[in-house]
C-alpha cells in the first residue's frame, strides 16, 4: 500500500534529502521545508520506497499538497 | 425487567472484562449480574480504590434501558462518595428502542451524573467495541477516552449513514481508531490491543487518582542540553526532551491530534504532573486553532484534578493564514489564555528555545500568572525574531541600502535592537523571566518549584472543550 506524504503548511522546500528508488524506514528525513524562519524535517511515517518524488528544492507548496508517495 | 444474566462464556461479557480492569483481590460487584445490560464493581487498580461498570454487549447489543443506566448513575453516585476515579467500558449500540424515549431520558440522567461528577472525580472511558449514539457521547463527556482497536465511535452507524445522506462508509473510517486518534480529537489515547486499552485505563486510574508529591531531594538531574539540534532554525522532535524531563516516559494524551503541541501526564519527583509542550517538528511548533484547544482542554482536566503543569516553550508564533482564521483561531486561542489564567495548580514555564508574539503570552506567560518561568541561557524572548522586527522598523532606512549590502546592515541593525529590545536580560530585569537555568539542572528546578509552590486545585468542571 503506497501512503502519500502531504505538507502540513505552507513552506518553501529547502531541501530534498531523499531520492526516488531509496528505501526509507520509519523517522527517516524526505525532504526539508522552510516556514515560519525554520527548517522543518518532513519524515517518512512508514518503511518503505519512494516511489515519487514530487517537489523540488525551491519549489513553494501549500498545505495539503503531495510532496511524496512511499511505495 | 432483569431476568437472563449475561452469557458466561462470550468474551465480551463484563464480568469479564470488570475482571481484566481491576486487581484480582477486592473486587466487588455493586449491581445485579442480569440482562440490565450494564454491571458495576467497586475494586482497586494497583491498591488504589477505583469504581467501574461496563456494558454487557451479550444482552441486546449492550444497549442502554432504564435498568443499565441506573446501574451507571449509582456507579457515578459511588465515586462521588468515595472521591474515586471512575472507568467506564463501553460496548453499545446505544438507547434500547424498545424502551422508546425511556431510554433516551435514562441516557440522559447518566449524562447528567457524568457532568455533576465532573471535574469532582477522574472519568476514564474504554472503548472496546461500538458506541453509538448515546454510548457515543458517554465517553465524549468524560475527561480522557481510550479506544481499543475494535472500538467505533459514532452518532450514526454505516446504515443509517448510507440511508440518509446516501454516502458509503464502513464503520472503520466512520469512527476507529484512525479517524478519532488523527482527526476528529475524540479519542485521547489509541491501544493496539483490548487488554492494552485497559491497561492504559489503569495507569491513567494511577496518575490522577494517587498523584503524590514531589521529593526534590530524589530528583536526579539529566543532560537535556543535548536534545536540541544546534542551530537555532532546525526543527527537532520534542518528544525525547518531554520523556527526560519526567522520570520515565509518560502516557501522551492525543498524540496523533494537533501533534504539534504535546500534551503527556508523567511522574516528577514521583508526583503526577501534566506537561504541555510545543513540538517544532510539526508546523515548527506553532500554536494553531487545535493545538490551542487541545492543550487547553489539558490544562483544565489537570487544574480540575489538582495536577501541577510543566509547560516547555518552544514556539515562533501563531500558524497566520486565513485557514487558520477561518477556523477560529482566536476563538479557540482565546481558550488557552482563559485556562492558563484561571489555572490554579503551580504551573511552572521553561522557555527552551524561543518565545515570540502572541504565542509567548498564550504558553502560561508571567502575565497570565505562571508560578514560575525559567529559561535556558540561550533562550529567546521577543515579540518576533530580531530580523523581522528591524525589517519593519527600519523599513524605509533598509530600503534605502544598496541590496547587496543589505543582509550585512539587516544583521547589525538586529545586533542593536537585541540589546535595547530585550532578550533575556530585559525579561529578567521586567521579572517575566524568574531565572535562567543550565539545561542539565532542569529536573531539579522544577521539581523544587513544584514543591514551594502551594497545593491547590480548580473549583471547575471539565467540559470536554
Amino acid at each position: 500500500m503506497s501512503t502519500e506524504i502531504q505538507a502540513e503548511m505552507v513552506a518553501n522546500v529547502w531541501k530534498v534529502v531523499a531520492h526516488e528508488g531509496d528505501a526509507l524506514t520509519e523517522g527517516d528525513t524526505l525532504v526539508i521545508l522552510e516556514s515560519m524562519k525554520m527548517e522543518i524535517p518532513v519524515l517518512a511515517e512508514s518503511t518503505g520506497v519512494v516511489a515519487e518524488l514530487k517537489v523540488a528544492e525551491g519549489d513553494v507548496v501549500q498545505e495539503g499538497d503531495v510532496l511524496a508517495v512511499i511505495g | 425487567m432483569a431476568g437472563r444474566p449475561p452469557r458466561d462464556s462470550d468474551p465480551r461479557n463484563p464480568r469479564l472484562r470488570l475482571r481484566a480492569l481491576l486487581d484480582e483481590g477486592g473486587y466487588q460487584e455493586v449491581s445485579a449480574y442480569d440482562a440490565s445490560g450494564m454491571l458495576a464493581a467497586i475494586g482497586t487498580v494497583d491498591g488504589v480504590k477505583v469504581v467501574a461498570f461496563a456494558c454487557d454487549p451479550t444482552v441486546q447489543g449492550g444497549a442502554m434501558g432504564a435498568d443499565g443506566c441506573d446501574v451507571v448513575v449509582r456507579a457515578y453516585d459511588r465515586a462521588v462518595a468515595e472521591d474515586c476515579p471512575v472507568i467506564g467500558i463501553y460496548h453499545s449500540g446505544g438507547a434500547r428502542l424498545q424502551e422508546g424515549v425511556g431510554s433516551l431520558h435514562a441516557v440522559g440522567r447518566v449524562f447528567r451524573a457524568m457532568i455533576g461528577a465532573s471535574g469532582r472525580v477522574p472519568q476514564i472511558s474504554v472503548v472496546l467495541g461500538a458506541a453509538a449514539g448515546g454510548a457515543a457521547y458517554g465517553p465524549a463527556l468524560t475527561d480522557v477516552v481510550v479506544l481499543a482497536p475494535e472500538g467505533r465511535i459514532f452518532v450514526t452507524g454505516p446504515d443509517v449513514v448510507r440511508s440518509v445522506t446516501g454516502e458509503r462508509v464502513d464503520m472503520a473510517r466512520l469512527g476507529g481508531p484512525e479517524p478519532h486518534g488523527r482527526r476528529s480529537g475524540v479519542v485521547h489515547v489509541v491501544a493496539d490491543s483490548e487488554a492494552e486499552a485497559l491497561a492504559r485505563a489503569r495507569h491513567l486510574a494511577l496518575l490522577l487518582g494517587a498523584q503524590g508529591e514531589v521529593d526534590p531531594e530524589a530528583v536526579q538531574d539529566r543532560p537535556l542540553g543535548g536534545l536540541l539540534p544546534d542551530s537555532p532554525r532546525r526543527a527537532y522532535d520534542v518528544h525525547p526532551l518531554v520523556d527526560a524531563v519526567l522520570d520515565a516516559p509518560g502516557l501522551e494524551l492525543h498524540p496523533r491530534w494537533a501533534p504539534n503541541m504535546v500534551t503527556t501526564l508523567g511522574r516528577l519527583g514521583g508526583r503526577t504532573v501534566g506537561v504541555v509542550a510545543n513540538n517544532p517538528l510539526r508546523l515548527g511548533g506553532c500554536l494553531d486553532s487545535l493545538s490551542a484547544e487541545k492543550a487547553a482542554r489539558f490544562v483544565r482536566t489537570c487544574d480540575a484534578f489538582g495536577v501541577p503543569l510543566v509547560v516547555l516553550v518552544d514556539v515562533p508564533g501563531y500558524l497566520p493564514g486565513v485557514g487558520q482564521e477561518w477556523e477560529g483561531v482566536v476563538r479557540r486561542g482565546a481558550k488557552l489564555l482563559h485556562a492558563f489564567g484561571e489555572c490554579v495548580v503551580p504551573r511552572i514555564t521553561l522557555v527552551t528555545r524561543k518565545s515570540y508574539g502572541g504565542a509567548y503570552i498564550a504558553m502560561n506567560a508571567r502575565s497570565l500568572g505562571a508560578t514560575r518561568v525559567f529559561a535556558w541561557p540561550t533562550a529567546q524572548v521577543a515579540v518576533m525574531g530580531a530580523v523581522a522586527a528591524v525589517r519593519i522598523l527600519h523599513r524605509r532606512k533598509l530600503s534605502e541600502v544598496p541590496e547587496e549590502l543589505r543582509e550585512q546592515v539587516e544583521l547589525e541593525l538586529a545586533a542593536e535592537h537585541e540589546i535595547v529590545a530585550g532578550g533575556l536580560p530585559k525579561a529578567r530585569e521586567l521579572g517575566v523571566v524568574d531565572e535562567v537555568i543550565e539545561p542539565d539542572a532542569t529536573r531539579s528546578a522544577l521539581a523544587r518549584a513544584i514543591a514551594g509552590a502551594p497545593r491547590r486545585r480548580g473549583a471547575h468542571g471539565n467540559i470536554p472543550l
